[in-house]
């Protein structure tokens, strides 16, 4: 095994050596800078990015339609993984659906919302749920089935109620991969909100960066999906480092 | 409530799932020709089949388009995802730096870079060939690598004891006990691959399945829309019944899941 | 009764009369907190169609004492002769070794499992399909030839693993904790078939457990082990008459013995 400190300076490393031949690649000429910037101009555009107010104002609209789309999905989508995995009649009628959907693309659905809901904010809301919900159902399933039957019959012969049963038991024992599945589910959000923006809509990163693509604006475009992408990677990893704190007890 | 009372239902868990399902597809149809929806949000499903079908001519034809572009991806994501898979997985010095970086950039919503392809290729067949192909990449390599590095040491070991040379455990036991996550790569980054087509055909395109979506969905055509989005859950259906095939004749040592 | 032999633990060994001598063998590891000596200068010879224990609390480096006696570990220090010539890699012709369960490979029969040995040595198909039926047949496994190890219980996989060992037939036989995961009726059933097959072929064979019950019953000597560092705390030959049954466990020979053996580990944590 490599140290952690030495693997993240290697991969540093890797990164920098990339970045290095992009930057050569276009001042040797090799790439057109009208059509590949080079990785220096790109950079000082996202510090433009975060000081534009036009640019904070799209990043917040995005932020909170991911955000609440996830505030809604997480407890819904596990309650309903909660109540198919553990009833065993209720299970075994309706599981089959979800494991169904779940392996539907669901992108192709877009029209259909924006045909429902508009071309606003809750029509971004309810993709990103649409999106993530059958991940999250899934995985709590995934999760009630990992949860020991040694310890509901041990929490039984002491007496505990189906309430004590499921905050008791249920829940702690399955949050390890519940987490797991809301760090899934909040990957398809987010992808489902931005393409949403950036299919059709008057607000929100994804739309300004289909809007700069359109217009051939490419240092914005190139700075624009920077941005994003390291703001997907942050709250994944964010979430996998609660993941793994959560997973502790289970190790 | 005792748990026995569910032993015995009413009606049989099936029994009742069919029934739910009849009841959705009736509602479906009754709800818009009743009026109780606008139809510009919902097309009575048999309203969306005569419309299909009236019009089946476009729709083969996108559906042709849609078909070749996800053919010629799939060869990409496919090849160039099992190799970078296989490189990740069991070189030491990539798994433990580069594979990191690799399952995080997962995390990235890969739309976003449709449109540089755009600007770059045009909206002709070869940015969605790219960014399908794009799109199924990344779970293809990352189930090759996570098949290659967990492989039972125990396995090897024997081999080795046995006598077996490096290529015979290459061959004999690495790529064999890989197939699994081979196959489920082969699935996942197929269904992926599909979904990056149609998505870019929907973005920005000229032709194919996704397009005809979009141009019938600014047009209002509700009854079309839902026929092209039923036609694309067909087409990764097939694509998805053709890889679990291929799963069962490959896997035949496995517990079957039922 | 039992007689130790303890000059043979310590003294340095000469390798002629023996199938496999281990001389002076140590592998240390470097940890944060140090150097970890897992094997300590261990010595011992087996000679040919021996059946050896080799028993210990866990931690006190039997497991990688046998990878290196097959091959698969380089020591750190000694070396290890098998048929009068150094080990440097495996040498399956004279030692082969019998894993636990789930060294069976899962997308092979229990047929093609037994020939593996054969067909990585290039044995005819014909010939090694022969061969492996004969062989799963003397473990009472007939007809269940073109099974799939997830088809068969524990006790059968472990029947294949023995089959396996069997028909790579080298002269020596590493037994890496065969019956660690079985039941407790498993075991012992298993331990007199795998004394029957041994009577019939007499291989020299080195048997890791933690069983102290099995070690006695199954063995001519018994080697008791301490860990860390891993050393060899005393070699116990076990003069209990062959064949041995079930009846034999109930003898105040076989208990003396056992109890002996469990005080030696006792005593040394």
């Amino acid at each position: 095994m490599l140290s952690s400190s030495y693997r993240v300076l290697v991969q540093a490393g890797i990164v920098l050596i990339l970045l290095g031949l992009w930057e050569a690649a276009v001042f040797s000429g090799l790439a057109d800078t009208r059509t590949l910037p080079p990785p220096s101009e790109i950079a000082i555009h996202i510090v433009a990015l975060l000081g534009d107010q036009d640019v904070l104002y799209n990043l917040w609209i995005t932020s909170a339609q991911v955000g609440l789309a996830f505030l809604i999905v997480a407890p819904v989508g596990v309650a309903i993984g909660l109540l198919l995995g553990e009833h065993e009649y209720i299970g075994r009628a309706f599981r089959p659906f979800f494991y169904f959907l779940a392996g539907v693309p669901k992108s192709v659905f877009l029209p259909v919302f924006i045909l429902t809901f508009g071309i606003g904010f809750t029509q971004k809301v309810a993709f990103g749920i649409f999106q993530a919900i059958f991940v999250l159902v899934i995985s709590a399933i995934a999760a009630v089935g990992s949860v020991s039957p040694t310890l509901i019959k041990v929490a039984r012969s002491y007496g505990a109620n189906r309430w004590q049963l499921y905050s008791q038991i249920f829940l702690p024992a399955m949050m390890p991969v519940v987490i797991e599945g809301m760090r899934l589910g909040m990957i398809f959000n987010i992808t489902g909100v931005v393409f949403a923006e950036m299919y059709v809509a008057r607000a929100g990163i994804g739309h300004m960066i289909a809007t700069w693509g359109m217009s051939f604006q490419m240092p914005q475009l190139f700075a624009g999906i920077f941005l994003t992408a390291f703001l997907s990677i942050a709250v994944n990893e964010v979430l996998r480092w609660y993941e793994r704190r959560v997973d502790k007890w289970r190790k | 409530m005792g748990r026995d009372s569910c032993e015995a239902p009413f009606i049989s868990p099936a029994t009742l799932r069919w029934l739910f399902l009849a009841v959705i597809v009736v509602v479906w149809e009754l709800v818009p020709r009743l009026g109780l929806v606008p139809s510009v949000m919902l097309a009575p499903a048999s309203e969306a089949m005569i419309a299909g079908f009236q019009d089946f001519g476009t729709f083969a034809r996108a559906l042709g388009i849609t078909f070749g572009q996800l053919a010629s991806a799939l060869i990409f994501a496919y090849g160039i995802g099992a190799l970078a898979g296989l490189l990740l997985g069991s070189v030491y010095f990539l798994r433990e730096t580069l594979l990191p970086i690799v399952s995080s950039i997962y995390a990235v919503p890969l739309v976003i870079v449709y449109p540089l392809l755009t600007a770059w290729v045009g909206i002709g067949p070869e940015s969605k060939v790219i960014f399908g192909a794009l799109y199924g990449f990344f779970p293809m390599a990352l189930s090759v690598a996570a098949g290659v590095q967990t492989v039972d040491r125990q396995y090897i070991l024997a081999a080795r004891s046995m006598g077996a040379r490096t290529s015979q455990i290459l061959f004999q036991i690495m790529l064999p006990a890989s197939v699994p996550s081979i196959l489920s790569g082969l699935r996942i980054g197929g269904a992926m691959t599909a979904i990056g087509v149609v998505v870019a055909e929907m973005m920005a395109a000229t032709g194919g399945i996704g397009f005809l979506i979009t141009q019938n969905r600014t047009m209002f055509n509700t009854a079309e829309v839902y026929f092209g989005i039923f036609l694309v859950l067909i087409l990764t259906g097939l694509l998805d019944m053709f890889i679990r095939l291929m799963e069962r004749c490959f896997t035949n040592w496995y517990p079957k899941e039922t | 009764m039992a007689e130790v032999t303890d000059s043979m633990a310590h003294a340095p060994i000469s390798s002629e009369k023996f199938d496999l001598s281990v001389e002076q063998v140590s592998l240390h590891f470097e940890t944060p907190n140090g150097v970890l000596k897992a094997v300590d200068e261990v010595s011992f010879g087996v000679e040919t169609g021996r059946f050896v224990g080799l028993v210990g609390p866990s931690g006190c480096g039997k497991s990688s004492l046998l990878l290196m006696m097959a091959g698969l570990q380089k020591a750190t220090f000694g070396d290890i002769i098998v048929e009068g010539e150094p080990l440097t890699g495996p040498r399956p012709q004279d030692v082969g070794v019998i894993f636990q369960e789930s060294s069976l490979l899962p997308w092979k029969t229990a047929s093609e499992n037994v020939e593996f040995p054969l067909a990585l040595r290039g044995v005819d198909k014909a010939e090694r399909k022969q061969l492996a039926t004969d062989m799963l047949k003397l473990v009472g496994l007939s007809g269940f030839e073109d099974r799939h190890p997830f088809e068969l219980s524990g006790g059968m996989k472990q029947r294949v693993s023995i089959a396996r060992g069997f028909c790579q037939d080298p002269r020596i036989l590493l037994m890496d904790e065969p019956f660690a995961a079985l039941d407790e009726q498993t075991r012992m059933t298993l331990g007199d078939e795998l004394l029957r097959i041994w009577e019939g072929h007499r291989k020299t064979v080195v048997f890791v457990t933690h069983s102290l019950t099995e070690a006695v019953y199954l063995c001519d000597d018994v080697i008791v082990m301490s860990a860390q560092p891993g050393r060899i705390l005393e070699r116990i030959e076990i003069d209990l008459p062959r064949p041995r049954t079930y009846e034999t466990m109930a003898t105040a020979d076989f208990g003396r013995l056992r109890d002996r053996i469990w005080r030696l580990i006792r005593g040394s944590e």
